[in-house]
C-alpha cells in the first residue's frame, strides 16, 4: 500500500474558538468571531470589524508586554524570537500534538517534518526597521529578523521542537498554508517523511489587516453580524482575522500502528495559476477551476463524489463571483450539486492561515458528521443560482470534501479530504 | 560588526528602557544618576541581565556566586548577550565592542567590566 496522509491532530487559535470543541460548536451553531475594533486608534477609518483572537494581547512589540490565556505555556527562551502569530502557532501546535497523542520529544528523529505558512509580521518588522532608521543603523533588536520575516514560524517552531526532518515555509499569500498542506501530503506520499506538522498563522494587528484597506479589499460594513457575507449580493469586502491552526499529518500505517484516531484522510490535492492579475482573481475562476480538476484527478474521484465544498469565498465582490463560476464549471455542468459554504462568514479571512484553518474545519466536519452552513447569507448573488448553499449547518456526514484556496497572483490550491475507510 | 556609542538619550527614553526592571534596580539607577558612583550600578546590571536571560532564574542573580558563567550556567547565547550589551550601552552611555564583550564570562566579570566602562566615561 502506498503511504496515505491522514490527519490525527488539530489545534485551533481562531476567532471562533481556541479548542476543538468550541470551534465545532461555532461551526454548527454559526456563531461568528467578530467584534467592533478601532484600527490604529483612528475612529475615522471606515473599517470597523475584525475576527479577534480573544484572551491574547500584544499591545507593543516587546514580548514583556504580551499576554495569553493561562492554559497555554510559552517558554521565555522561545518568546523573544516570536511574532504575535508565533505565540498563536505554538498554542495551536500544543493542542494538535496533544490530540494526536504525541510528545514533543518524539519529533526529533528525522521522520517528522514541519511546513509552515505566514506572511511574516508587519507589526514586528515595522518596529524593528523603525528602530534601525531612528538610530541610523546603530541599534536593532538581535531577534528582529527572525521574529518578523516570512519564515519566522518555521525558524522558531523547528528549533523549539528539534525538528530534523524537512523544514520549510510557504509564501503564496492567501493560498500559503494550503500549499504547505499539499506539499506536506506529498512528503508523506513520496515516502520522504512519516509525519508532517503543518502550521498556518497570521498576526491580528492593525498592520496586518489594514494593509488590505489600501487595496479596497476590506468590508466597510460596521455590523459584526453581517460584515462578512460570502456569496451575498450585498457583500462589500472581507473581514480580517489572524490566529493559528496546526495539523498533524502522518502516514495512515504509522497512525494505525500508534493507535491514533484518524480524523480524516487527505486523498488528493491540486494547484493551478490564473495567469491573469496580481490582485484580482480570473473573472471566470479559470485557475481555481483547473486546480479543482487537478485535485479530483489526483484523488481519482469524480465531481459527483464531492458532498461538501469549503469555498475560499472571502466576501469580496469579484472573488466570490469568480469562485461561483468555477464551481458551476466544475460541478453544475457535470450534474453535481455538493453543499457549498464559506466559513469565512464566521471567522473572517485569515490570509496565509486560511487554507489550513479551513482544511481543519473540513476534517472536523468529517469526523463529527456535519456540514457548516453558509452563515450571513440572506440574498444570494444571482451568479450562485444552482449552487446548494445551506443557510444552516446540517447534521449530515459530508462524504468527500473539497477545500478551496486562492491567493494573490492567481495562485489556486484545492485539497480533497475523506472519512477514514 | 562593531557596536558604537549611541547619542545621548533623553531621560524619558531611560524611563522607557528601565520600566521592566524591578523597583530596587530603578532606584539604584536614579542613585547613580544623582551621585555618579559606578558601584551603585551593580543591581542595575544584574537586573538587565535577568531581563534578557533566556531562562527565568529561580535564584536572584545577586545571590549567585560571582564566578557563575553567563553562557554555561545561566544559558545565555550570543543574541541574548547582544541584547544586554545594547541595553547597557543605551542606559549607561558607554561603548562596548564585540572584542570586549566576548572576554566577559562571569557575573563578576560583567559587574567589573561595566563599572570600569562607566568610570572611564566619567573621566573623559
Amino acid at each position: 500500500m502506498p503511504p496515505l496522509p491522514v490527519i490525527t491532530g488539530l489545534g485551533f487559535i481562531t476567532s471562533i474558538g481556541q479548542d476543538r470543541a468550541t470551534v465545532g460548536r461555532s461551526l454548527r451553531e454559526l456563531q461568528h468571531g467578530f467584534e467592533r475594533v478601532e484600527f490604529f486608534g483612528n475612529p475615522n477609518l471606515p473599517v470597523k470589524v475584525a475576527g479577534t483572537i480573544k484572551g491574547f494581547d500584544f499591545p507593543t512589540p516587546s514580548w514583556r508586554d504580551w499576554r495569553w490565556p493561562d492554559r497555554f505555556t510559552v517558554d521565555r527562551e522561545l518568546l523573544r524570537g516570536l511574532a504575535p502569530h508565533g505565540v498563536y502557532a505554538l498554542c495551536a501546535l500544543q493542542q494538535a500534538l496533544t490530540e494526536a497523542g504525541l510528545e514533543p520529544g518524539e519529533l526529533g528523529d528525522g521522520t517528522t517534518g514541519l511546513f509552515c505558512a505566514s506572511a511574516g509580521s508587519p507589526f514586528m518588522l515595522g518596529s524593528f526597521l523603525g528602530q534601525m532608521r531612528e538610530t541610523r543603523g546603530e541599534r536593532g533588536n538581535p531577534m528582529g529578523v527572525v521574529s518578523s520575516i516570512a519564515g519566522t514560524l518555521n525558524f522558531n517552531l523547528a528549533t523549539h521542537y528539534r525538528i530534523t526532518g524537512a523544514v520549510c515555509g510557504f509564501v503564496s499569500a492567501c493560498a500559503s498554508s494550503s500549499h504547505a498542506l499539499g506539499y506536506a501530503m506529498d512528503e508523506i506520499r513520496l515516502g520522504r517523511q512519516q509525519r508532517m506538522l503543518v502550521v498556518g498563522a497570521e498576526d491580528m494587528t492593525d498592520e496586518s489587516i489594514m494593509a488590505f484597506s489600501s487595496l479596497r479589499a476590506l468590508s466597510n460594513n460596521p455590523d459584526p453580524a453581517t460584515a462578512s457575507r460570502p456569496f451575498d449580493r450585498r457583500r462589500d469586502g472581507f473581514v480580517g482575522t489572524g490566529g493559528a491552526v496546526a495539523l498533524i499529518v502522518e502516514d495512515a500505517a504509522l497512525a494505525r500502528r500508534r493507535g491514533a484516531h484518524i480524523i480524516a484522510e487527505l486523498i488528493g490535492w491540486g494547484q493551478a495559476g490564473d495567469g491573469h492579475s496580481v490582485t484580482a482573481s480570473h473573472p471566470e475562476g479559470a485557475g481555481l477551476r483547473e486546480a479543482m480538476r487537478r485535485s479530483l484527478a489526483d484523488a481519482r474521484v469524480n465531481a459527483r463524489d464531492v458532498g461538501y465544498v469549503n469555498a475560499h469565498a472571502t466576501s469580496t465582490v469579484a472573488g466570490d463571483r469568480s469562485e461561483a463560476l468555477a464551481l458551476h464549471a466544475t460541478f453544475t455542468s457535470q450534474g453535481a450539486r455538493p453543499r457549498v459554504s464559506s466559513t469565512k462568514a464566521l471567522t473572517g479571512h485569515g490570509l496565509s492561515l486560511a487554507g489550513v484553518m479551513e482544511a481543519a474545519f473540513c476534517a472536523l466536519a468529517i469526523d463529527e458528521g456535519f456540514i457548516p452552513g453558509a452563515a450571513h447569507l440572506e440574498e444570494p448573488d444571482p451568479v450562485c443560482t444552482g449552487l446548494d448553499l445551506p443557510r444552516t449547518s446540517l447534521a449530515e456526514a459530508p462524504g468527500l470534501v473539497l477545500n478551496n484556496s486562492s491567493g494573490f497572483g492567481g495562485s489556486n490550491v484545492c485539497h480533497l479530504l475523506r472519512r477514514p475507510a | 560588526m562593531k557596536t558604537s556609542a549611541p547619542s545621548p538619550t533623553a531621560s524619558t527614553e531611560h524611563e522607557q528602557s528601565i520600566r521592566h526592571l524591578p523597583a530596587p534596580a530603578r532606584a539604584a539607577f536614579e542613585q547613580f544618576q544623582a551621585g555618579g558612583d559606578p558601584a551603585t550600578l551593580d543591581p542595575v546590571v544584574l537586573a538587565i541581565l535577568a531581563d534578557f536571560s533566556p531562562r527565568a532564574s529561580e535564584i536572584p542573580l545577586a545571590d549567585l556566586p560571582g564566578d557563575t558563567m553567563l553562557i554555561d550556567d545561566l544559558g545565555f547565547d550570543s543574541l541574548a548577550i547582544t541584547e544586554v550589551v545594547f541595553a547597557a550601552e543605551d542606559l549607561f552611555r558607554i561603548n562596548i565592542t564585540n572584542e570586549e564583550i566576548v572576554q566577559v564570562r562571569t557575573l563578576d566579570h560583567l559587574r567589573g567590566f561595566i563599572r570600569a566602562k562607566v568610570a572611564g566615561r566619567s573621566a573623559r
